[in-house]
């Protein structure tokens, strides 16, 4: 391990232990899950620190098909709806082998079905998307999903505010 | 070792168990978990039948559910009629009630006094030892099972009929039960184990959980209550270890919830005449779940709360959350206080069956039902219910004052017996304090 | 030989046996057409469906013509009401006991041949307790769902349209507590009613929850239109519970693309209930002593054989030997007749042996 990989690998591990470092089981929880606030008090007691912490639900409770339909009337994005999931798209991208957050099937199903909270979690992954239409070629119900990309981080541009909250 | 063969005891036997032993374990619950979806009820009911058997061969002493305890018969969700006692009880307490929830308890002796049904309050009682029951915690079969019968036999030599109020022992004992029953291997190991503090293999006929016995009770509960119930509505809340383990051997009424869920709890709280509502995560868990409260404590409060809680309380706007088990009531009113500190706002007292029904029957609700140990509000419970809590926390302050001041703590006492107990072993010693 | 004119023995009136009934007829053999029911057209008469897939073709469009030959042609004698009880005697001189289901009178017949086709029943979601069917409103079958297409109205238990509609494939299907095998046509179905849900409601959000989707051969055209012209939503994942607010349905489910659970209420749950033998195919089997398969359908002496039964002039065709579309048994029942006939010719000597 390089000194450079060593210095980034201990940046990690601390930038990780920020939120929730005393969950003994915290690699199961998603950072956006964790509610820690600096300052808890009920009753005029002190219930600042780790027994205070709250761990939201992950269960997906609505379809909210607002950005969907943006995505849909963007340039290149209109055919998002015919995608059924095959999965041809990310086994020709190379950036997906490059990064675990990066799959455009994955990024077009959250999208279609409005898990927004799926899509707060990865709405950045988006602008990894490296240009190189691969997945167009490859979409057997012409998606185009590179086009898709672009619309969407168009869309999530425009949604930044409610996505980021 | 083959399955079902005899083990031979012999001078030098080990009882620490191996890797074969480790591998018998293995292939029964692997035997059980292959037949869960299709044949659980008919290998418990070949279970009650192999029980009856091994009485008849003198293998094993079945304790009756005989008319001395005056037993009330109940529907299982197998369709086969349960003997459930309701006086000369042995009780068999619950590791974490007694700590937590001490007004659980109270109550539920207060209201057999109340009842005039005699009961035995037993301090030769242990741990089932089944505590973090799917987490690592547990021992072995042969381990558990022994402890199991080891109760049974000081319910036994006691002449009271055990009543389980822990729903992870009620759980474990069935499992257990099931275990030594069908399996000739941990039978002998048991016996043999049991053998060294001086016990017999006994086995009850029924195995009970106190919910069944306030089940059966409800209408001399419901006969005796103070205050009007009509207009407090109610949520309910099952413990997973009473229903979900064996779930076969509980207690359904098809007139209770349609005997889709299981019928006691929900049965006392329509027997007071109170409102039961229904909500979208009846099935789940409280979030309690053995391993997670060990391991996962955000996750355990957090799921009490977003996942039981909040929709209770949204969906039902009930005003009070009753359960039948420590852990239930521990975790669902505990987890409400990192919440309510956070800002939510929603928010539901919990409390036992036996407090629920102790309170309609005008028990004191701090010096019985002892309340003040509850986090959730209770006060608008109280008041809806017709309770004037202040005067009754005044009264519970002076009480205080007068304990602090040397007088004897109140306690509650079991009438009379009338069952004399069968002390024919040599472990069985008398309750009172020798005099020396 | 025996009489070539005794007539071909045909049970069941649905499309294999009406099929059947037909092909037989029109080669100038008479037909004996015998139906438990006091109607004839089978499954998409009795349940009144709407239309049938692929190509959303009325049902009366496929089935009057049958019908109304079978009801017409006077080489073919219908029997309403009425069932096989029991049969003797050899190829070309069967005797069979008919039996009047209401009167209870048995009546004897003479026939050549015999060919089953008794059909199948739309699995029973009681059954599967957790869907709530039949104990929470707004939860119906897709035959019932069919109903209301074909009265043009698809509405709750208020009167309202629904605003959303979510279809759960493989109820009694592909499931070892019920049935464990695939029904093969209510994928395709399902999808016809969402595309026709749509066509009457086009407001609504109509989502597929399923497991894998099985449109077979040309019936894909169904599933692709259905999501590139309609927006119909397809969750894979399989449903756990269905809860009845006093309001909606909190459908409790996995989508298993997410791995995540969700809970989403909607107006309306339609399950896709699977096919599986009835008791009209038990009863035959039982009457005709031909045997079932480990499912309860009549088992051919080789799979891949359907009409085939294993005894000489016996004859299967339809849903009766698995589960099938209205084309596939359309089929079967021709391709049962033809057996019939060639049965009847070769007793006549007409074809060498």
């Amino acid at each position: 391990m390089s000194e450079e990989e060593k210095k980034r690998k201990e940046k990690e591990s601390s930038a990780g232990e920020e939120k929730g470092k005393f969950i003994i089981e915290r690699r199961y929880v998603d950072d956006s899950r964790i509610i820690e606030p600096k300052k808890l008090e009920l009753g005029g007691i002190d219930m600042s620190g780790r027994w205070g912490t709250l761990v939201l639900p992950r269960t997906l409770e609505d379809f909210d098909t607002e950005i969907y339909r943006d995505v849909e009337k963007l340039p290149r994005g209109g055919n998002i709806g015919k995608c059924w999931q095959c999965g041809n798209c990310t086994a020709v991208c190379p950036v997906a082998h490059a990064h675990s957050e990066f799959n455009p099937r994955y990024l077009i199903h959250i999208v279609k079905m409005g898990y927004t909270s799926e899509i707060k979690k990865h709405h950045e992954a988006v602008y990894l998307c490296s240009g190189c239409g691969l997945c167009s070629a490859a979409c057997p119900k012409g998606v185009d999903p590179q086009g898709v990309m672009i619309a969407m981080s168009i869309a999530f541009k425009a949604h930044e505010s409610e996505l980021t909250e | 070792m083959a399955d079902g063969g005899v083990v031979q005891l012999g001078k030098d036997e080990e009882l620490e168990l191996g890797k074969e032993d480790a591998k018998l374990l293995e292939t029964l619950s692997s035997q059980r978990k292959a037949k869960f979806a299709f044949g659980t009820t008919e290998d418990y009911l070949k279970m009650l039948e192999r029980m009856k058997e091994l009485e008849k061969k003198g293998e094993i002493i079945v304790h009756h559910v005989t008319d001395d305890y005056d037993p009330v018969g109940v529907r299982t969700l197998s369709g086969r009629v349960k003997k459930i006692p309701t006086r000369e009880t042995w009780q068999h307490k619950s590791c974490g009630q007694c700590g937590h929830i001490p007004g659980y308890i109270s109550a539920f002796y207060w209201i057999m006094s109340e009842l005039g049904v005699s009961y035995v309050d037993d301090t030769n009682q242990t741990s089932c030892t089944a505590w973090n029951y799917y987490g690592s915690g547990t021992s072995n079969p042969v381990a558990l099972s022994a402890v199991f019968l080891r109760n049974m036999h000081a319910a036994y030599e006691r002449n009271a009929y055990p009543l389980i109020h822990c729903g992870t022992s009620y759980g474990d004992y069935k499992e257990c039960r099931y275990l030594v029953v069908m399996n000739r291997d941990i039978r002998e190991r048991v016996r043999a184990i049991l053998k060294k503090v001086d016990r017999e293999l006994v086995i009850p006929e029924e195995l009970v959980h106190y919910s069944e016995w306030l089940h059966v009770m409800r209408q001399e509960v419901a006969a005796r209550r103070k205050f009007d119930m009509s207009g407090v509505k109610v949520a309910v809340h099952a413990a997973c270890h009473t229903y979900k383990l064996m779930a076969e051997d509980y207690t359904y009424d098809e007139n209770i919830l349609g005997g889709r869920r299981p019928a006691p709890t929900s049965s006392i709280a329509l027997a007071l005449g109170s409102q039961l509502l229904d909500y979208s995560n009846w099935y789940d868990c409280c979030g309690f779940g053995f391993r997670h409260i060990l391991t996962e404590r955000e996750i355990a409060r957090s799921f009490a709360y977003f996942r039981k809680i909040r929709p209770i309380v949204r969906e039902t706007h009930a005003d009070v959350l009753i359960t039948h088990d420590t852990g239930c009531v521990t975790t669902l009113d505990k987890s409400q206080v990192v919440p309510l500190a956070q800002g939510y706002r929603e928010t539901i007292p919990v409390i036992s069956d036996s407090q629920f029904a102790a309170l309609a029957m005008g028990a004191h609700p701090f010096i019985v039902c002892q309340l003040q140990w509850h986090i959730a509000d209770w006060k608008p419970l109280l008041a809806k219910m017709g309770i004037d809590w202040q005067a009754a926390y005044e009264e519970y302050k002076s009480y205080l004052d007068k304990v602090k001041g040397g007088m004897k703590p109140a306690f509650i006492r079991s009438p009379p017996r009338h069952l004399q107990p069968r002390p024919h072993t040599k472990a069985f010693r008398v309750d009172e304090p020798v005099m020396s | 030989m025996k009489a070539p004119d005794n007539p071909v023995l045909v049970i069941g009136a649905g499309p294999a046996g009406l099929q059947a009934a037909k092909d037989v007829a029109e080669f100038g053999v008479p037909v004996l057409l015998v139906e438990r029911r006091k109607e004839l057209g089978g499954a998409p008469i009795r349940w009144s469906y709407h239309t049938l897939a692929p190509d959303f073709r009325p049902t009366e469009e496929v089935m009057g013509p049958l019908i109304d030959f079978c009801q017409s042609n006077k080489n073919v004698t219908v029997m309403k009401g009425c069932i096989v009880d029991g049969y003797s005697g050899r190829p070309g001189d069967f005797h069979v006991r008919i039996k009047d289901e209401t009167t209870k009178n048995i009546t004897e017949k003479v026939v050549s041949s015999i060919i089953v086709a008794t059909g199948f029943e739309h699995f029973d979601a009681r059954v599967d307790p957790r869907y709530g069917y039949g104990r929470m409103p707004n939860v119906i079958g897709i035959n019932e769902l069919e109903i209301m297409l074909k009265q043009g109205r698809v509405v709750g238990h208020d009167g309202k349209p629904p605003k959303r509609v979510a279809f759960i494939f493989c109820v009694g299907s592909r499931d070892r507590s019920t049935n464990p095998w695939c029904c093969t046509v209510c994928c395709g179905v399902s999808i016809k009613q969402g595309i026709e849900v749509k066509q009457l409601l086009p407001d609504s959000q109509v989502y597929m929850i399923y497991m894998d989707i099985r449109t077979i051969g040309l019936w894909e055209k169904l599933y692709w239109e259905s999501m590139e012209k309609y927006g119909i939503n397809f969750i894979r994942g399989r449903v756990g519970e269905v809860y009845y607010t006093g309001e909606k349905l909190l459908v409790k489910g996995e989508d298993t693309l997410v791995r995540g659970p969700f809970e989403v209420l909607f107006d309306m749950v339609v399950l896709a209930v699977g096919i599986e033998p009835g008791p009209g195919t038990k009863q035959a089997a039982g009457a005709l002593s031909l045997s079932l398969n480990e499912y309860g359908f009549l088992a051919p002496k080789i799979p891949n054989v359907h009409f085939d039964s294993g005894k000489e002039g016996i004859f299967l065709a339809g849903a009766c030997v698995a589960p099938m579309s209205v084309e596939e048994a359309l089929s079967e029942g021709s391709a049962a007749a033809m057996q019939a006939v060639k049965l009847g010719s070769r007793l006549m000597q007409k074809v060498p042996v």
